[in-house]
């Protein structure tokens, strides 16, 4: 999995690649929840991301509600598979989805 | 020296590099590299034992030696190839420069050659196997070692030579400034050309350096500092001993010549005055000569004679008469003459009693009734200086090649080993010197183009000057600094060698086992045990290590076990609050079912519940909580209990939904949640009415093998997001119907080629057992999931439930 913060000023787009599975979840947790103080507008990029687990998912939500509080968030580019979990999980009832 | 030379150098230097290039080239390239070891280290020695011969054969010829580059072969041998091929080369280079003298090679360094050059091949063997290990030294170590064996080769030039020093000398200061670059730097190239050839990088970066590694550039920066200041010290002193020692010589020859001209004067004017002595004979009969013919007769100036009283009563000179000796301290000094037992009396040049204004050297001899004076005035007294001195200096040498010179004040040389008597000091190149000298100091000069070191002293009238050329005054200094840093250089490097060979074998390759060791226990081997006892502290070390590593193995152990036990306990908690398998009775409550639970590790996250709300209504769901092991246990626990409590208040699915997700985003603290799919049927009818929280569709077909998802759009998880709805779906089940729930342990089971179960899979699976009863069609398609993945490890739980709608009769 490669993932990929970007700061402009108070926006940050993270872009993240491969499986998104608990194996992998963690490291994504440690590298962004800590990378969103500050920031006003948060860019999530989903295009090569190839799998999610429940364990992404939980990290989706709380990213989700961390920006709830302080802006927006907005997750991009997101592969078909991907969309289909976000459906099916009632996801993206909240999350803004482009 | 002439270009010509200058190549051979060069050649007899890259000589043994190429050769060095070749031999790996060809023993990592070609199929000279399969022979045997000893094979190939016979080839490596004999063929660098014929580069050293080659050394010997076409020695350098220069005016004071034949050099040559032939110790680099063994060494290069030795270190790059090995320590037999370096021990052989060696002694082939060795004995051939021994039996080389006897077709005209030098016997002087005959023994020094031959047994330095067996010595480098055995430096070589030994450093290899003990210092580097096998490996390839540093360039700048191989550098070293090469200074290090050209200086014990010309030590022993020395040693060997102990009866001609000097010769020995001469030798070695020829050779060691050519000799010494010349094979260190034959040997540290061969090194560098081969490690680049191997493409070892020949610099670590700073922290990768090894222990050993910084011990030898430590005591390396250590030697050379220790060598620098000892070589300073040591020319120091020897300086000052060769400043006294040569001040000491010069000054002893000059009293030595003075003493001999004084003697000779002494005597010559002693002689004279014997002789006019002899022939006046008595005071009585010198009143009755004339003293300006006796004078004239015996060709002196003066001549005075002094009766009993010690009055002049005779002379050449008037007005000398009647003078009283002992009335002026030069005179008086004549009365001794008087007594008894002094028969003859010399006095030195100088101011005379009678006038201050004169000088003369007198001399009396008794005669009867008081004595003769006789005396030399300036005229005589520099006379007799010139017919004297060139006989007191002629044959006299200052150490091997330095002399004397005695000239007059206005810089006449009256003796030198010249023989001149016509020579100015100007001419010898010591005037300009000698006028800023002072007397008794010793001075430098040039005499004839020579630079030497010199003394003067005034003498009556003259100057004495002693000399020695700089070069043998300052022979014995360069020797004893030469030998003392060559010693030093030998001591130092033996030093060195010795602390890196202890230090490594009592610290390094200790550490080095100890760390192997502990490499094996890290990568999981608690089994190891460190042994390095070659001294107490490392034995003690290895203890402490072993008693760690016990004490870590039996926590871990105590852990594991009473972990066992906790989860143990915690999944038997589990599958107790999970429902009994219920046999409905399908005639009389109108349905069958059967769910089961597998985890993926002793406690699972997903879970299932089903219960009787009344008797005609009859709740069923299945959920999978985010996350594994005991939280997840939990957070399903508080999850179900808070399902099922709401449902018991005869709440709407919806209803049961927004509640339980509200209750459970409560302090949620570790941000988990739950998917969930419920439906309540009711059993007259089929009608069911269900929520999904994020969940999977169910999928509902008959034993026809129909079955297909039932999608209807899921709103978020629980425990999610506070506050929101949740939406209520309603379908009708007809009897015989079937629905199947699940969680995405089954869709997302995957094989050893990273595919997933599927979704289509399992409709699949479930038209294949659609026949099945319901415990029955669980376990084949809980079967086929488990051939699906075969031996890829699973990681989720995985959770059916199947549902068969029979309506009431």
């Amino acid at each position: 999995m490669d993932i990929n913060l970007e700061h402009v000023g108070t926006r940050l787009t993270v872009t993240v690649a491969g499986r998104l599975n608990t194996g992998t979840a963690p490291e994504f947790e440690e590298k962004l929840i800590p990378a969103l103080k500050g920031v006003e507008e948060l860019i999530i990029d989903f295009a090569d991301l190839d799998y999610i687990s429940s364990a992404g998912l939980r990290i989706v939500l709380t990213s989700q509600k961390i920006m709830n509080r302080q802006g927006t968030m907005v997750i991009r580019n997101v592969k078909p598979e991907i969309y289909e979990v976000f459906e099916m999980t009632g996801f993206v009832d909240f999350l803004t989805i482009q | 020296m002439e270009l010509s030379t200058v190549f051979q150098f060069a050649a007899a230097t890259l000589l043994p590099v190429a050769a060095a290039m070749g031999l790996y080239v060809a023993e990592h390239r070609t199929e000279f590299g399969t022979l045997p070891y000893m094979v190939r280290q016979v080839i490596i020695g004999l063929l660098f034992g014929g580069i050293a011969i080659l050394g010997t054969e076409f020695g350098i010829q220069t005016t004071d030696a034949t050099m040559n580059v032939r110790d680099a072969s063994p060494l290069v041998a030795g270190l790059l190839f090995g320590g037999p091929a370096g021990i052989i080369a060696g002694v082939v280079g060795g004995v051939e420069r021994w039996l080389a003298a006897l077709w005209g090679r030098g016997m002087f360094t005959r023994v020094a050659c031959s047994v330095a050059t067996i010595a480098a091949g055995l430096y070589a063997a030994l450093l290899r196997k003990r210092m580097f290990d096998n490996k390839l030294p540093s360039w700048s170590l191989a550098f070293a070692i090469g200074v290090v064996v050209e200086v014990l080769h010309l030590t022993l030039v020395f040693v060997t030579n102990m009866d001609n020093i000097p010769r020995a000398f001469t030798v070695v200061r020829a050779c060691a400034p050519i000799m010494i670059p010349c094979n260190a730097l034959s040997v540290a190239l061969a090194t560098l050309a081969v490690a680049i050839l191997a493409k070892i990088k020949l610099h670590k970066a700073p922290p990768d350096r090894e222990l050993s590694n910084s011990i030898q550039a430590g005591m390396l920066i250590a030697v050379v500092v220790g060598l620098v200041v000892t070589t300073m010290f040591t020319a120091m002193i020897q300086n000052n001993i060769s400043e006294l020692q040569t001040e000491s010589l010069l000054k002893l020859n000059i009293e030595d010549v003075s003493a001999d001209v004084d003697d000779a004067l002494n005597e010559k004017l002693l002689n004279d005055t014997r002789k006019v002595a002899r022939y006046i004979n008595s005071v009585e009969r010198a009143k009755t000569l004339k003293m300006d013919e006796v004078a004239q007769q015996f060709d002196v100036t003066e001549i005075n004679v002094i009766d009993k009283t010690g009055t002049i009563v005779a002379s050449t000179y008037d007005r000398f008469i009647g003078f009283d000796m002992a009335s002026g301290a030069q005179s008086k000094e004549f009365l001794v003459l008087l007594n008894e037992d002094k028969k003859e009396f010399v006095q030195s040049y100088r101011n005379i009693s009678y006038s201050d204004a004169e000088q003369r050297k007198y001399a009396g001899v008794v005669i009867d009734g008081g004595f003769v004076q006789v005396g030399y005035d300036a005229v005589d007294f520099q006379k007799a200086i010139s017919e004297e001195v060139p006989e007191a200096v002629r044959n006299r040498h200052v150490g091997e090649s330095g002399g004397l010179v005695i000239a007059d004040a206005t810089g006449i040389v009256y003796g030198s080993q010249n023989d001149a008597g016509t020579e100015t000091l100007r001419q010898t190149g010591l005037a300009d010197a000698l006028n800023t000298a002072h007397p008794g100091e010793v001075f430098v000069a040039t005499y004839y183009d020579t630079p030497v070191v010199a003394m003067y002293q005034l003498a009556e009238g003259y100057r004495i000057i002693a000399f020695q050329p700089v070069e043998e005054a300052q022979f014995s200094r360069n020797v004893a600094v030469l030998v003392t840093e060559f010693m030093e250089i030998i001591v130092f490097a033996a030093l060195f060698t010795v602390i890196y060979f202890l230090v490594k074998r009592v610290v390094v390759d200790n550490i080095h086992r100890v760390n192997r060791v502990l490499g094996t226990i890290t990568a999981g081997n608690l089994d190891a045990s460190v042994e390095v006892r070659s001294n107490e502290e490392f034995s003690s070390l290895s203890d402490d290590i072993n008693t760690m590593v016990d004490a870590l193995k039996r926590a871990i152990a105590e852990a594991a076990a009473r972990i066992d036990a906790e989860l143990e306990y915690a999944r038997t908690i589990q599958s107790g609050a999970l429902p009994r398998p219920m046999e409905p009775n399908p005639q009389r409550d109108g349905f069958s079912i059967f769910a089961q639970m597998d985890a993926a590790k002793e406690v699972g996250g997903d879970f299932y519940d089903y219960y009787f709300l009344d008797d005609n209504h009859f709740a069923f769901l299945v959920a999978d909580v985010s996350g594994k092991g005991i939280p997840a246990a939990m957070f399903m626990m508080k999850a179900k209990t808070l399902i099922q409590s709401l449902a018991e208040t005869w709440l709407p699915v919806d209803e049961i939904f927004t509640r339980a997700n509200n209750q459970l985003c409560e302090g949620n603290e570790a941000e988990m949640f739950v998917t969930a799919w419920m439906g309540v049927v009711e059993l007259d009818t089929g009608h069911v009415v269900y929520a999904n929280a994020g969940h999977n569709p169910p999928v509902v077909g008959t034993e026809r093998g129909d079955f297909e998802y039932r999608k209807a759009r899921p709103n978020l998880v629980l425990g999610g997001m506070a506050g929101i709805p949740y939406r209520i779906y309603e379908m009708d089940l007809k009897p015989g119907d079937i629905i199947f729930l699940y969680t995405d342990g089954v869709t997302e089971a995957t094989n050893a080629q990273n595919e997933l179960f599927g979704d289509d899979r399992l409709v699949e699976s479930l038209n294949r057992h659609s026949k099945m009863a319901m415990e029955d069609l669980c376990n084949a398609v809980h079967k086929d999931v488990d051939d699906f993945v075969g031996e890829a490890p699973q990681f989720d739980d995985i959770t059916v439930l199947a549902l068969r709608f029979e309506g009431r009769k």
